[in-house]
């Protein structure tokens, strides 16, 4: 009969993929660690749930298709995608995510990152799949086959006896993770920058372009600077953004708090608005934000459905009253600024 | 035919003065902030979020602190949106407060630490380029915003809780009557 359990792995935080149910059978019981010699805990925490057996893949090698799952410790390019092309279920203890030449084979469903020791949890299946599938046949070859490899890991094991990781396998350890973290960052980093900043400042740059270049500048500062040139004018514009009908429509993106930032960014740049009232002013231009977004980032504090239906008022309220005290705190505040 | 060629002029001038302000923009502030954002994702990676949430957690009990460092914490190290998420600790009388208080915490933090909502830059950014355009620095005004923003963030979190306590007893009343 076979003894192998299904664990669930779950991503660690920041992590990425997953969750993986693993499930060793006879064909694949090896539960191969390849994390720079020795066995990961990782790696010995799936084996120990699942019955499978945990081999170092780095000094013993292990066939792909023998393979349960493997737990790497890839910072991300090679190993990251390796085994997810050749079909293996991977574990990366390291929080990355897909990257390298091969990251088209990287897929939530082979492939999780960030895993620690307890996001490794048993499941309630049983085995049953793997039993039934291997033939009468070959269970008896499998089952050889199982005895011979657990024979090898204890050979394996009394060689080197308790050499679970020397201290220079630490230190080599511990800069890879370090390398890996700060590799991780500078990809999500690149991304956002990408993704979310650059398309913006092309947004931004053409509209200031088209100020500066048509006049429509001299035209704006007609507007802006009886508003955004005094504290009362200010006020005048906090309390219209924070009305509770109004605000939750100019909420979205934040869109138009940025590009009354950049009009009245371009104001201070040529002369128009003094350079101390930047402060009230970006607390002038900004009374609702947020109030697009109440009801979801109640949701994501696990808010209760009745503390939602008060709470959206409650902000809406609050902020009709908060708004314009924030520019006087902010105008008070910017005494100083610029000046000497 | 002069008019025509006056015409294409103007029209490409337009977005020549565009793609000035565009290379400034990159080559003033992109490389500086990749290397900052770089650095903070690395370091808020090496402190991770289990032990974040442990400290945070204990910021909640006392209603000056979790106005101000509690949202201020979990904006810096889970970013918008996910800030948010960090009103589990709190008793739901007072999650719409901090997520007000946190999400007012949004745009200040950028001056400083752009990376906690990356995509919003220019509600600073935008007024910080005409300060930039004066030749002054920028230092002054990020600091004092993130500062203010502070104090503010105290206040709405403190209103918006007693309004939402308020709500919540007229509720019982018109429940019980």
């Amino acid at each position: 009969m076979s003894n192998y359990r299904a664990v669930q792995v779950t991503k660690g935080s920041s992590g990425w993929g997953g969750p993986l149910t693993i499930l060793p059978t006879d064909e694949k019981p090896y539960i191969a660690s390849i994390t720079g010699g020795g066995i990961h805990p990782v790696a010995a925490q799936i084996a120990e749930l699942t019955g499978g057996i945990a081999v170092d893949g780095f000094t013993n090698k292990v066939e792909p298709d023998e393979m349960a799952c493997v737990i790497i410790d890839c910072g991300g390019t090679a190993r990251i995608g390796v085994y997810p092309k050749l079909g293996v279920l991977t574990v990366d203890v390291m929080a990355s995510s897909p990257s390298g030449p091969l990251i088209n084979f990287i897929k939530e469903t082979n492939f999780v990152s960030g895993v620690k020791v307890n996001n490794v949890e048993l499941t309630n299946e049983v085995a049953a799949a793997a039993v039934s599938t291997a033939g009468d046949q070959q269970k008896k070859s499998a089952q050889e086959l199982k005895a011979e490899a657990r024979a090898k890991v204890a050979s394996m094991q009394s060689n080197q006896p308790q050499r679970k990781t020397g201290f220079i396998e630490k230190v080599g350890r511990l800069m890879g993770g370090v390398v890996s973290t700060f590799y991780q960052a500078g990809r999500d980093t690149v991304d956002q920058v990408l993704r979310n900043i650059l398309p913006f400042m092309a947004f931004v740059s053409t509209l200031i372009g088209i100020i500066l270049f048509t006049g429509i500048g001299d035209v704006m500062a007609n507007i802006i600077k009886p508003l955004a040139g005094n504290l009362i004018g200010l006020l005048i514009i906090s309390i219209v953004c924070a009305l509770p009908f109004l605000s939750p429509l100019l909420g979205p993106g934040a869109v138009i708090a940025q590009v009354v930032g950049v009009l009245v960014g371009v104001e201070i740049g040529r002369g128009t608005i003094p350079p101390q009232l930047a402060l009230p002013a970006l607390f002038a231009i900004n009374p609702q934000v947020g109030c697009d977004f109440v009801p979801v980032g109640l949701t994501l504090g696990e808010a209760k459905p009745e503390t939602i239906e008060v709470g959206v008022p409650a902000v809406l309220m609050s902020r009709q009253i908060t708004g314009p005290i924030a520019v006087v705190i902010a105008y008070v505040a910017s005494f100083g600024l610029y000046t000497e | 035919m002069d008019f025509f060629v006056h015409l294409a002029e103007g029209f490409i001038g337009m977005f020549q003065e565009g793609g000035k302000t565009f290379i400034g923009l990159v080559t003033g502030i992109i490389p500086t902030l990749i290397c900052l954002i770089t650095a903070v994702n690395a370091f808020i990676k090496f402190v991770g979020e289990e032990r974040i949430e442990r400290f945070a957690s204990k910021c909640t009990g006392n209603i000056i602190l979790r106005y101000t460092l509690f949202p201020v914490l979990s904006m810096f190290f889970l970013t918008n949106p996910m800030a948010y998420t960090f009103g589990k600790f709190l008793p739901e009388h007072q999650k719409p407060a901090f997520y007000d208080s946190a999400v007012s915490f949004c745009h200040p933090i950028t001056g400083l630490f752009p990376h906690a909502n990356a995509s919003e830059l220019f509600v600073y950014m935008g007024i910080a380029t005409g300060i930039t355009q004066l030749g002054l620095s920028l230092g002054p005004l990020a600091i004092r915003y993130f500062l203010v923003a502070i104090v503010i963030i105290l206040i709405r979190g403190i209103v918006t809780e007693y309004i939402t306590k308020m709500m919540m007893k007229r509720r019982e009343m018109q429940a019980a009557a």
